[in-house]
């Protein structure tokens, strides 16, 4: 992730996934602009929520939890959250990836927020799994990329149908599998 | 005094005139004088191998487009040019009669590890047969035979692939591991792993785009794959009668009826609509290129 991201420094705007983008780029006024807050947000909300899974940072550091927490929050929602629904409207693939990319993206912000909010009462089990939703939704930039690997390699579809797939079996699958592992949790 | 002056002006004037007639009168004279002019065009057919040596590894293509051009024909030499393959190559040589047929012996300068020289007569003043010989006989393709029809090129921006074949990339397989069914295989064997070739196939869309008249947007390519790209770029340039030397290119339309190749370069021939659809194309031929199959978007 951290190499794709690498694509778009220094500030280009020809490069990489912008190379399909032109008529968005010129037409749609700060398409650009917004596109690389997300990009450039969106790999320190991977790498902070990764760290966030750690149970010994949690215990044996928790100031840098909570420090990383605020930094993960408030990324998320300022920054990652809202470029996403912005950029999500124009989303390749039409309509049916569009609304997969807006629902995300807005999803994605609620839960985040409350992971947030619930904390904040230390409702610690609360938080925990509107946070772990939350990761499955940002992990979604890595499964989403990985489906469109799996998908070209046995079907070589047209690039945009594979697009309209990838933008819901990104995310789908993941928060089902979280809620499944909380619904087991629920059961202990 | 002005009148003589005149006079000797106008005399001078004449007689300036008269030489000058004189002279172009005499190298038009000395000029040798071109005969059969009804058989100056291009002659386009399969340039098709017939003699190859297979303990080489295969790159030269069986079949290629070719198109033979006469320019000009005198008693003592003839003029011509060969365009195929991205080659284009000034052709000299001569014309002989043998009864009725004529005999033509054309030859490449010989400057280029390609030039060969060009032996054919004239059928029934429609039909050109005839043979081509490598002047370097290692190589790979040493002899080539042809027959060649009389067509004139004309540009025409609305041709369109014709839509009766299947345009497949034989040229470029993909190799892909399969493994054996295991429902097929008895008792006691081992699944057997076998490399499969796997060729890329163009889609509708290009007997559908016109890529030489419709100024094409991002949203009119965005769904297509690769192969449909480069399809749709290359056949602005086969309009204009392009000679690809890339066989990826060619076996898509030597095969195709209107395409005849007259050049090796067309890049001032290209229309304003034309340019910019190359550019997006391109564009987007690289970011599937970069993208298509690999992680990331």
């Amino acid at each position: 992730m951290i190499k794709l991201t690498w694509q778009y420094i220094p500030f280009q705007n020809d490069v990489a996934f912008l190379q399909i983008k032109q008529t968005e780029i010129s037409q749609i006024p700060f398409y650009y602009p917004v596109f690389y807050v997300h990009v450039y947000s969106a790999i320190f909300v991977l790498l902070a929520g990764f760290l966030q899974l750690s149970s010994t940072i949690l215990k044996r550091y928790p100031v840098l939890h909570r420090n990383m927490g605020r930094f993960y929050v408030l990324v998320v929602l300022f920054l990652s959250a809202p470029s996403g629904l912005f950029i999500g409207f124009f989303a390749n693939g039409g309509f049916f990836s569009k609304i997969s990319f807006v629902t995300l993206s807005i999803l994605w912000f609620y839960f985040t927020l409350k992971g947030f909010t619930v904390i904040k009462n230390k409702n610690i089990t609360a938080h925990r799994a509107f946070m772990l939703r939350s990761f499955a939704l940002t992990f979604s930039a890595v499964t989403l990329r990985l489906w469109k690997v799996i998908l070209v390699y046995l079907f070589h579809p047209a690039p945009m149908d594979v697009y309209q797939i990838i933008a819901w079996l990104g995310w789908v699958p993941n928060l089902l599998i979280i809620e499944y592992y909380l619904y087991n949790q629920l059961k202990k | 005094m002005k009148k003589l002056f005149c006079l000797l002006l106008s005399i001078l004037l004449f007689s300036c005139n008269s030489k000058e007639k004189k002279t172009a009168k005499k190298s038009a004279e000395n000029l040798p004088k071109e005969i059969r002019t009804d058989l100056y065009g291009s002659w386009v057919g399969d340039f098709v191998v017939l003699t190859r040596d297979t303990t080489q590894p295969i790159k030269e293509r069986y079949s290629n487009k070719i198109n033979l051009i006469i320019k000009k024909i005198t008693e003592s030499e003839v003029i011509g040019q060969s365009v195929v393959a991205g080659n284009n190559r000034p052709l000299k040589g001569t014309m002989t009669k043998e009864g009725n047929t004529t005999h033509f012996i054309l030859k490449e300068p010989g400057d280029d590890k390609n030039d060969g020289v060009f032996d054919f007569i004239v059928e029934n003043d429609t039909l050109i047969t005839g043979t081509w010989t490598a002047n370097n006989p290692k190589k790979e393709v040493s002899k080539r035979k042809f027959e060649l029809f009389k067509k004139e090129f004309k540009y025409d921006a609305t041709v369109m692939l014709p839509d009766d074949s299947m345009y497949v990339d034989y040229e470029n397989p993909q190799e892909r591991e399969t493994t054996e069914n295991t429902e097929e295989i008895e008792e006691g064997e081992t699944p057997q792993t076998y490399v499969e070739n796997v060729y890329r196939e163009a889609s509708e869309s290009i007997f559908k785009i016109n890529s030489s008249t419709k100024k094409l947007k991002e949203a009119d390519v965005k769904n297509l794959k690769k192969i449909d790209l480069e399809i749709l770029r290359n056949t602005i340039f086969a309009r204009h009668g392009f000679s690809f030397k890339t066989k990826t290119v060619r076996q898509f339309f030597d095969s195709v009826e209107w395409y005849i190749p007259v050049a090796t370069n067309v890049d001032n021939e290209l229309s304003a609509t034309e340019k910019e659809n190359i550019a997006l194309l391109k564009r987007f031929e690289k970011y599937a290129e970069d993208n298509y199959d690999s992680f990331g978007r």
